[in-house]
């Protein structure tokens, strides 16, 4: 099994997982408390999966940016796992962090700030070397020229 | 659930006070003149449609960012917030990373395609990656249906605010609006576009970051502005809101993973000059969005907070909250800035549609029928005129079928073009059978389900959103289908197979 083949069946199982989520909707009393759990490990799932595939090189490893999507994957579930396993604990004089309840404070910064500390970061330091290095331009200039030489 | 990102629909309290009327004549007096400056600068198609190429690295992320937020983030964000509380971020959540994810998974692909085959649409890549005129065409089918009635809802928007802002009236608002957007869209194109997206984006940073600070002050910090809700309505800042973690967490998978197939945005990676500058493409993105979506945010939490502390009687309309902050907290000049934001907001949006929407008729269309493009720039300035009359005519007659076709414009984006872009731009094994099926899927299952929706004839049950459903059912079709006709897999061309492996 290629790496491909793994970051799309990573994708695939995603997708099966989110849609048993939706599907679990619809018994009888409404979601399950299991439908969050799987929303969230199959939108994991499916996040990583596309940029997994999308910043492979032909037949190439992840290298560095493995360290990077594991970031993702765990900022996913601890943040929105432990909200989801956390007892509720708004109400008046509960316990602020950065003016918000521990629930809603591990979500927001968990998943709204860190990542984007993170993520650009990575991506800009990994670029030249996993990206697009000098000589993948290169080729696709000459390719260009083959395609616009073809077509006259 | 897009009913919940429908945009304003009812009108703005009214702000027709000279300095707020003088900060939108100034916004509107800057765009003139970009436009007259890009539209002299508009030659070719290629002009018109991808910017000839060549715009640097700060232009794109601005352009890109104002492109990604409408109205939305200033009118309707903060009343969802008011009214949903913190499960109404989980909207805007995925900005944290969806910028990073697409430079990962899109970018490169689709700038490198451009170089090798000089092409102007995301229709023109799909049909590029599968050699198949019938999934380019039924692409761009998929995107003017999303486009007209997303389109509309944003010139409704528009009216209301020109209206609020100048007090003319709805009808003259919708066509004030729509005719300063049509003047610079036709004249320059996505030239004229990109320059006027940079110049509105700085501007709806800067009023975002300022009324987030006015926020702050006015509510004493978040600790201030959080501790009177948590008195009143603690399940309003549980991490969920009131919407439940399921209907949250879908929230993210669709707007985290949607946000690949959003063709107003994802075709700007075309224009860049040097695609060695995507390297920052992340940082400025993800910073310009960030500041962008403070107000979001601070807003309709202070706004919640004056509520239940009893400073202020309840709105009346979730979507006052921005106009009714504005009014009751911040300087003249400041609400001034920002409703010159909302404008910019929509405006930015509306151009890219039309763009993307042109392309579509004189472009897409006519090469999937196996006609030549409609030649020149002619043919793209009366598409674009076309649109944007059929969008103000929509906007200003079509009552509440207004908002039945601004629900589905995103879903449509993601459920149609996703799986074919995102997945089949990267995997060699994606076929174009798999390509088609997985775009009439989308279309086919986003229109039904949207449908029985509105007409109150069917509805899921709470959790499961048509956008979701169709995105997840597109995506293991697409799959399905393409393993299903693998022989086909091998109709790759040499130059796109170069571009999907470095």
């Amino acid at each position: 099994m290629t790496q491909q083949t793994r970051d799309l069946l990573t994708i695939v199982l995603g997708a099966l997982l989110v849609g048993a989520a939706y599907l679990s909707a619809f018994l009888p009393g409404g979601a399950p408390t299991a439908a969050a759990w799987l929303m969230l490990a199959g939108m994991t799932l499916v996040l990583v999966g596309l940029m997994m595939l999308g910043a492979r090189r032909a037949g190439a490893r992840l290298g560095r940016l493995r360290w990077v999507f594991g970031f993702v994957v765990a900022i996913l579930m601890l943040c929105f796992g432990g909200a989801l396993m956390l007892a509720p604990s708004e109400g008046p004089g509960a316990l602020l962090i950065l003016g918000l309840p521990p629930r809603a404070a591990l979500v927001m910064i968990g998943v709204g700030v860190l990542p984007a500390l993170v993520l650009p970061v990575a991506y800009a330091i990994t670029f030249d070397d996993q990206t697009l290095r000098p000589d993948d331009l290169a080729s696709i200039r000459r390719a260009a020229e083959a395609v616009r030489e073809r077509e006259g | 659930m897009t009913g919940l990102l429908a945009l304003q629909s009812a009108p703005l309290p009214r702000l027709a006070q000279p300095a707020i009327v003088a900060a939108g004549v100034t916004y509107f007096l800057g765009v003139a003149a970009i436009a007259l400056w890009a539209s002299r600068r508009t030659h070719t198609t290629a002009d018109f449609f991808v910017a000839g190429k060549g715009i640097g690295i700060w232009t794109l992320a601005l352009a890109s960012m104002s492109a990604t937020l409408s109205g939305f983030a200033f009118i309707g964000g903060p009343g969802l917030v008011y009214s949903l509380g913190l499960g109404a971020v989980f909207f805007v959540l995925p900005a944290s990373m969806s910028s990073s994810v697409a430079a990962w998974v899109l970018a490169k692909r689709l700038r490198l395609l451009a170089e090798v085959r000089g092409i102007l649409t995301v229709p023109d890549a799909i049909g590029a990656r599968y050699r198949s005129p019938a999934a380019q065409g039924l692409s761009a089918v998929a995107i003017l249906v999303a486009i007209v009635g997303y389109m509309a809802t944003n010139v409704l928007a528009l009216g209301l605010v020109v209206d609020a802002i100048f007090g003319i009236g709805l009808g003259w608002g919708i066509w004030v609006g729509a005719g300063v957007v049509l003047a610079y869209s036709a004249s320059g194109g996505i030239l004229a576009g990109v320059y006027t997206d940079l110049f509105q984006g700085a501007i709806m940073a800067l009023a975002s970051t300022l009324v987030f600070l006015y926020a702050l002050s006015s509510g004493g910090g978040f600790s201030g502005i959080t501790t009177p809700i948590l008195a009143a309505d603690p399940a309003f800042l549980s991490p969920w809101g009131t919407l439940g973690p399921l209907a949250a967490l879908s929230f993210f998978f669709v707007f985290g993973v949607g946000a690949l197939g959003q063709p107003h945005v994802i075709h700007k990676f075309y224009m860049l000059r040097d695609p060695a500058r995507l390297k920052w493409y992340p940082l400025l993105m993800t910073g310009a969005l960030c500041l962008t979506l403070l107000l979001l945010v601070s807003v309709g939490l202070t706004m919640r907070s004056e509520v239940a502390s009893g400073a202020i009687p309840a709105l009346v309309r979730p979507d006052d909250a921005m106009p009714r902050f504005l009014i009751l907290y911040a300087p003249t000049v400041l609400a001034g800035i920002a409703f010159a934001a909302v404008a910019a907001a929509i405006m930015s949006t509306v151009n890219s549609f039309l763009n993307v929407g042109a392309a579509a008729i004189v472009h897409d269309i006519p090469k999937a029928l196996g006609r030549a493009p409609t030649p020149a720039l002619r043919g793209a300035r009366v598409a674009t005129l076309v649109l944007s009359v059929l969008a103000g005519l929509v906007a200003q007659f079509s009552g509440m079928l207004v908002a039945f076709l601004g629900i589905f414009g995103w879903g449509l984006f993601a459920s149609t073009l996703v799986p074919a872009l995102a997945i089949g731009l990267n995997w060699a094994g994606a076929t174009r059978s798999g390509a088609v099926a997985s775009i009439v899927t989308g279309l086919a299952v986003t229109l039904v389900f949207e449908s029985l929706a509105y007409f109150r004839l069917y509805s899921f049950p709470t959790g499961v959103t048509v956008s979701g459903l169709s995105l997840v059912l597109s995506i293991l079709v697409f799959v399905v289908v393409s393993r299903l006709t693998a022989h086909q897999a091998r109709d790759i061309d040499a130059d796109v197979r170069l571009v999907m492996e470095v």
